[in-house]
């Protein structure tokens, strides 16, 4: 097989594996985007970033791809909770969802209000418990987190545990200011 | 003892299933994550991942940035891969900018000290022009030596004589052809990308304007040993397997401009906000810059030293933690580098070595 040839071949190849790379994760990581942001739509706009920042500079046949997409997912939507322009985005996702709420206005504001303050919670968080909160949430197993982030498998109960103390000390640190 | 029962050894679970303290303790843990997750709970996402694909594969860019994918990345190496991709990034602009004005080819290397602030004032510059591939470089593996030199036009890979106990002799070739590419300065870019950090531009120098940089990179002929993996295997395994050793060799890069010399740059470049005092005086002390590769070695990250290698001057590079260390050289026209998993010793001793 001649260079041309071959380099067709690989092409094809890498966006048959990206191709089955993408069915295989995407719901994933936009359920780890969705658990952050509480935002359906946005949490697609950070998969689809992702998932192009991938293919950018790596190999869709790469063995640690599931892993980076994971932790990718987690940092980009923590960042967007950070920032300014998501407080100002999620007021009007929450706008235009009014009209498909079907719990009661009163319980769904409650709903709303327990959820904002989670999100801001969590985004007071470091960056690796933040994200290990949110991979784990969202069905991640503990070796899949270990991988995303980098560290022992043995490590991720005790890193778990403690962002569990202290997410929960940041909401209650919110619910009482 | 984790909510996780995949993740509980044999040991453990047998444990589990006869303490009554380990299960009221193991309550407690569990009960506690599953509050988290109610607190963390949402309406699950519906998503349509065919359309979902069909959007990514209109809206990503038609090359990845600058031609070129990563095909290796590791858990434990995660750090000092972004330190090399960052180390990269700024020794093209070094390259790029510094040496410009004549026909630049190194000789020999040497290193400067850059921080993150370096980085990304030095970064930035690259967004005061646009680049286009005149030649893109084509990437191949290969299973034999010949093979990959028949890619990189004749240039042969070179051999080690010998690895270091513990590094795997499962080797794979790989091989870059020669690329060309042109980055074009544009005035209005400039003031643009300035303007979108908040900071003034430095006044540039007469003639930037439409001034071309044209660098030739390649080609490049090496050798990966350890499994280098091109399978996806679904990522259910907890360990990554390692290439534990990179050793390649690139016809030397040069670098052609016009319209602008080189003091101009340097002055320009180091007029940039952002840039340390450090980098400023290393920039300066280099006596004879048409024949230097610069190499920019993080100081908060990484250190180096100079070493003779094959009976020419190189520097040996290293980071503090010891996960890698590498051996950069120039000899010939080519420069060299072996690179990995292995202590600093043992990658001199390759580079020594190697035919």
């Amino acid at each position: 097989m001649n260079v041309g040839a071959r380099r067709m071949t690989s092409v094809r190849s890498d966006d048959d594996a990206f191709e089955a790379l993408f069915t295989a994760q995407y719901a994933r990581v936009v359920g780890i985007a969705n658990r952050v942001l509480a935002d359906p739509h946005e949490a697609e706009d950070v998969a689809q970033e992702v998932f192009i920042d991938f293919h950018r500079l790596h190999s869709s046949t790469a063995e640690y791809a599931p892993a980076w997409l994971h932790r990718a997912a987690a940092h980009t939507s923590l960042n967007r909770l950070r920032g300014a322009r998501r407080r100002q985005k999620r007021e009007v996702a929450q706008a235009l969802e009014e009209g498909e709420r079907t719990l009661d206005p009163q319980k769904q504001l409650e709903v709303d209000e327990d959820r904002r303050q989670v999100r801001q919670a969590l985004a007071r968080l470091a960056p690796k418990p933040a994200a290990a909160l949110a991979m784990r949430a969202s069905g991640l197993s503990y070796a899949e987190v270990a991988q995303a982030l980098g560290v022992g498998i043995g490590q991720v109960g005790t890193l778990l545990r403690r962002a569990e103390a202290a997410l929960r000390k940041e909401v209650t640190r919110g619910t009482s200011n | 003892m984790v909510d996780d029962p995949d993740a509980r050894a044999g040991a453990d679970s047998a444990h589990l299933e006869s303490c009554r303290d380990c299960q009221a303790r193991f309550k407690v843990v569990s009960d506690d994550a599953h509050t988290i997750a109610g607190l963390l709970a949402v309406p699950q996402a519906r998503v349509d991942t065919r359309r979902a694909f069909a959007y990514i594969m209109s809206a990503r860019p038609s090359q990845p940035a600058l031609g070129l994918r990563f095909p290796i990345w590791r858990s434990a190496g995660r750090p000092a891969f972004a330190l090399v991709a960052a180390i990269v990034a700024v020794a093209v602009v070094l390259v790029a900018f510094t040496f410009s004005g004549f026909f630049f080819q190194p000789t020999t290397v040497k290193t400067v000290p850059v921080s993150v602030a370096d980085v990304q004032a030095l970064a930035q510059l690259a967004d005061y022009g646009t680049y286009t591939w005149t030649k893109q470089p084509d990437f191949q593996l290969a299973t034999s030596a010949a093979d990959a030199s028949a890619v990189a036009g004749g240039l042969k890979a070179p051999e080690v004589k010998k690895l270091p106990t513990g590094v795997s002799r499962n080797v794979t070739y790989g091989a870059m052809s020669l690329a060309v590419f042109t980055f074009t300065f544009s005035a209005d870019k400039a003031s643009a990308a300035a303007a979108r950090q908040g900071k003034s531009l430095p006044a540039l120098p007469k003639g930037i304007d439409g001034a071309t940089l044209t660098v030739t990179v390649g080609p490049a002929v090496g050798e990966v040993y350890g499994d280098l993996n091109q399978q996806a295997t679904g990522g259910s395994s907890n360990e990554i397997n390692l290439p534990q050793l990179v050793v390649a060799r690139s016809t030397s890069p040069t670098v052609k401009s016009t319209q602008v010399t080189v003091s101009q740059l340097e002055s320009y470049i180091l007029e940039q906000p952002g840039i340390t005092d450090q980098l400023k005086n290393a920039i300066k002390a280099i006596g004879d810059p048409s024949h230097t590769l610069l190499i920019p070695i993080p100081v908060q990250y990484a250190t180096s030293k100079d070493v003779t290698v094959q009976g020419v001057h190189g520097v040996a590079l290293g980071d503090n933690t010891g996960v890698g260390s590498a051996v950069v050289w120039v000899k010939g026209g080519s420069v060299y580098v072996v690179a990995g998993s292995i202590k600093q010793s043992e990658a001199i001793d390759i580079a020594n070595n190697l035919k």
